[in-house]
């Protein structure tokens, strides 16, 4: 009993030396490892380290600055971004099966989400874009659900409140928010808002704990004013549609100017598209006609083949001009008249719109001046907007004008013009003495330099003119605008097609002025291709012309003037 | 001195400490603060659109006629009472 626990204590003893040398051996190897290791990982592998955290954690938040409104003259607004949500996920780090309650949420059908994710998912991209441009409250409510790899992203959406109004003026943005047509376009630089960044630290839920450094604030883009009057634009859309279905027409287009100062009021075309809806896009539908179309004048231009009679000194309104036999043979080419007028003062040949007698003027005055004054005038003139895709105005030079060639461009044909330049070169007309350029911006404090083209002598001749085109002699009586006395004048064009003019392809066009006393709009409006049984200016535009006039002359008050409304009387009252 | 040193670092960690904190305070301040101005901006735009809408020519023409009778006046009228 004695010697046992004797004998247990002495033989562990040499065994325990050893070994406790080993253990403590091992030991101190152990922490020498874990020392060692510790300084690589501070020393040598910290960089790579460090570098490996910050990615995980360090993120780089990019802000979309807002991108500029753009507004009618009166502050209406035209275009707005408001701000939207873009939902995308990370196919590496979502777990499918949570997907089916996001796809519900969103309207999107749940297997076809699985599989778009999981084919994603096997070609190794970590970036599927969810949907773009979800409504904040609606994108909230998916994110809310934290299934984990679903993200939100920032982001603006265009919308146009008063749509294929004024989608033509506007242009349209693409998803991205870049300008593609239009104004959007033209002004893209100057409305883009500047996006901003910074660098955040971000925990596992995506939450930002710490903000390290701010690269850019974000800046909204700026605003943008039209000269356009968005009542007048909704008139004259309307009644341009009315027109062009009742004529079963293929295009149309109006354009409305205020008379003193050449602002742009209504830039209006037909088809339209609806801005808001990208979906249903049609190119063809795209296009602002009343800009990029390039129209024959046709009769309208012949007041300036007057104008510029009347400006030589040689003629005035009275003087006389033999249009018989109503027919004229130049080369092989004859150029008549509806009839035989006989003889007419220069006013007749402008109310009757005889061929005969704005070429025997245009004969008589020669190519090289009435290619002058015809310049001088804005037709023929490169651009008056600088607009994205606007047309570039066609004139024949004087020295490429023969008989023929300057006979028929005193009446309108061999040269090509846009309604717009049409238009504005009737502002000639009303502004006189001092032409001024076009304005579709509001600008302030810029006083634009006008251009002598006419006295204002024979400005409000030609005007007087153009008056007696709207009576019951002229060929556009159906312009009359009730209550005001309106000045115009008809145009019907032949189509161009693959031989020469087409015989049964019309452009209707009237352009004119009202009030004549102290005119305040004018106004073109085209009609391509009527279809109907009417086709001339006079029947097709013209009774545009009157409609829209005379709505837009009641909005922006403007007192009657033909004399017809003295007062009002009430009944039973006094007189 | 050792000591003096010692409570400098102490000093100077403390401040640390303090300062991290109200950088993460602000930071969220400011966050509560941002996502309220993305709030208000999309409440504008969303009021405004809704006011263009409601106060569209076109819409405003429609009402005029129908539900208050009105009519364009005509070049000579006789008012009654």
């Amino acid at each position: 009993m004695n010697a046992q626990p004797h004998k247990q204590e002495s033989q562990p003893q040499g065994i325990t030396r050893w070994r406790f040398r080993l253990v403590l051996v091992v030991f101190a190897a152990l922490l020498l490892a874990v020392l060692t290791r510790l300084v690589m990982l501070h020393t040598v592998e910290q960089p790579f380290l460090f570098e490996q955290g910050e990615k995980r954690t360090v993120r780089t938040e990019v802000q979309p600055g807002m991108r500029g409104t753009i507004t009618d003259r009166y502050g209406k607004p035209l275009a707005v971004s408001t701000p939207v949500v873009n939902l995308w996920l990370n196919p590496q780090q979502v777990n499918v099966q949570q997907l089916a309650v996001i796809a519900t949420d969103l309207g999107m059908n749940p297997r076809e989400l699985i599989k778009r994710t999981e084919r994603a998912a096997a070609s190794g991209r970590s970036f599927v874009y969810l949907r773009r441009q979800v409504e904040p409250a609606l994108a909230q409510q998916v994110l809310d659900r934290r299934v984990a790899g679903v993200y939100g992203e920032d982001d603006f959406r265009r919308f146009y409140p008063a749509a294929e109004v004024t989608a033509h003026t506007l242009g349209i943005v693409n998803i991205d928010g870049r300008g593609q047509e239009g104004l959007e376009l033209a002004y893209d630089a100057y409305l883009q808002g500047k996006p901003g960044s910074r660098q955040v630290v971000k925990d596992l839920y995506g939450n930002v704990i710490k903000q390290l450094q701010v690269r850019d604030v974000a800046q909204p883009g700026g605003d943008l004013q039209l000269t356009i009057d968005l009542r007048l634009q909704y008139l004259a859309y309307r009644e341009l549609k009315a027109a062009v279905n009742q004529h079963k027409a293929t295009s149309g287009s109006a354009v409305l100017l205020d008379a003193r100062s050449g602002d742009v009021l209504a830039l209006v075309s037909q088809p339209s598209y609806n801005p808001n809806n990208r979906a249903a896009l049609r190119p063809e539908h795209m296009r602002n006609r009343a800009v990029a179309d390039l129209i024959e004048p046709g009769s309208t231009i012949k007041p300036f083949t007057v104008a510029a009679a009347l400006m030589s000194g040689q003629y005035s309104p009275g003087t006389a001009i033999n249009t018989a036999p109503g027919y004229m043979r130049i080369r092989n080419k004859t150029i008549r008249d509806h009839r035989n007028y006989g003889v007419l003062d220069v006013t007749g040949v402008i109310t009757k719109s005889s061929n005969i007698g704005v070429v025997k003027l245009a004969h008589h005055l020669g190519a090289e001046s009435l290619w002058q004054f015809f310049t001088q005038a804005g037709i023929g003139q490169a651009s008056v907007l600088g607009f994205p895709g606007e047309a570039i105005s066609q004139m024949p030079y004087p020295e490429q004008m023969d008989k023929l060639r300057l006979a028929t461009v005193s009446y309108g044909y061999g040269l090509a013009m846009s309604p717009l330049q049409l238009a504005y070169a009737y502002t000639n007309f009303t502004q006189g003495a001092c032409h001024k350029p076009l304005r579709l911006v509001m600008e302030q404090g810029v006083d634009m330099p006008c251009q002598p083209v006419m006295s204002e002598k024979v400005a409000r001749q030609v005007l007087n003119m153009l008056e007696t085109v709207i009576s019951k002699e002229g060929t556009g009586s159906r312009a009359a605008v009730p209550g005001y006395r309106a000045g115009g004048k008809t145009g019907t064009a032949h189509k161009v097609g693959g031989s020469g003019y087409k015989d049964d392809v019309y452009t209707a066009v009237f352009s004119g002025v009202a009030p004549v006393s102290d005119p305040d709009l004018v106004l073109v409006v085209v009609i391509d291709e009527p279809k109907g049984r009417e086709y001339y200016g006079g029947e097709v535009a013209a009774p545009v012309f009157s409609r829209i006039m005379e709505q837009a002359l009641r909005l922006r008050q403007v007192a009657p003037d033909d004399g017809s409304v003295k007062n009002l009387q009430m009944a039973g009252g006094p007189a | 001195m050792p000591v003096l040193l010692w409570m400098l670092v102490l000093a100077v960690a403390l401040a640390q400490v303090a300062i991290s904190h109200q950088h993460r305070e602000l930071l969220q301040r400011w966050q509560q603060q941002d996502a309220q101005r993305v709030a208000l901006q999309q409440e504008y735009t969303r009021l405004l659109l809704e006011l263009s809408t409601l106060g569209a020519h076109g819409r405003l023409d429609q009402l005029a006629r129908k539900q208050l009778n009105m009519t364009d006046p005509e070049q000579v009228q006789v008012l009654r009472k």
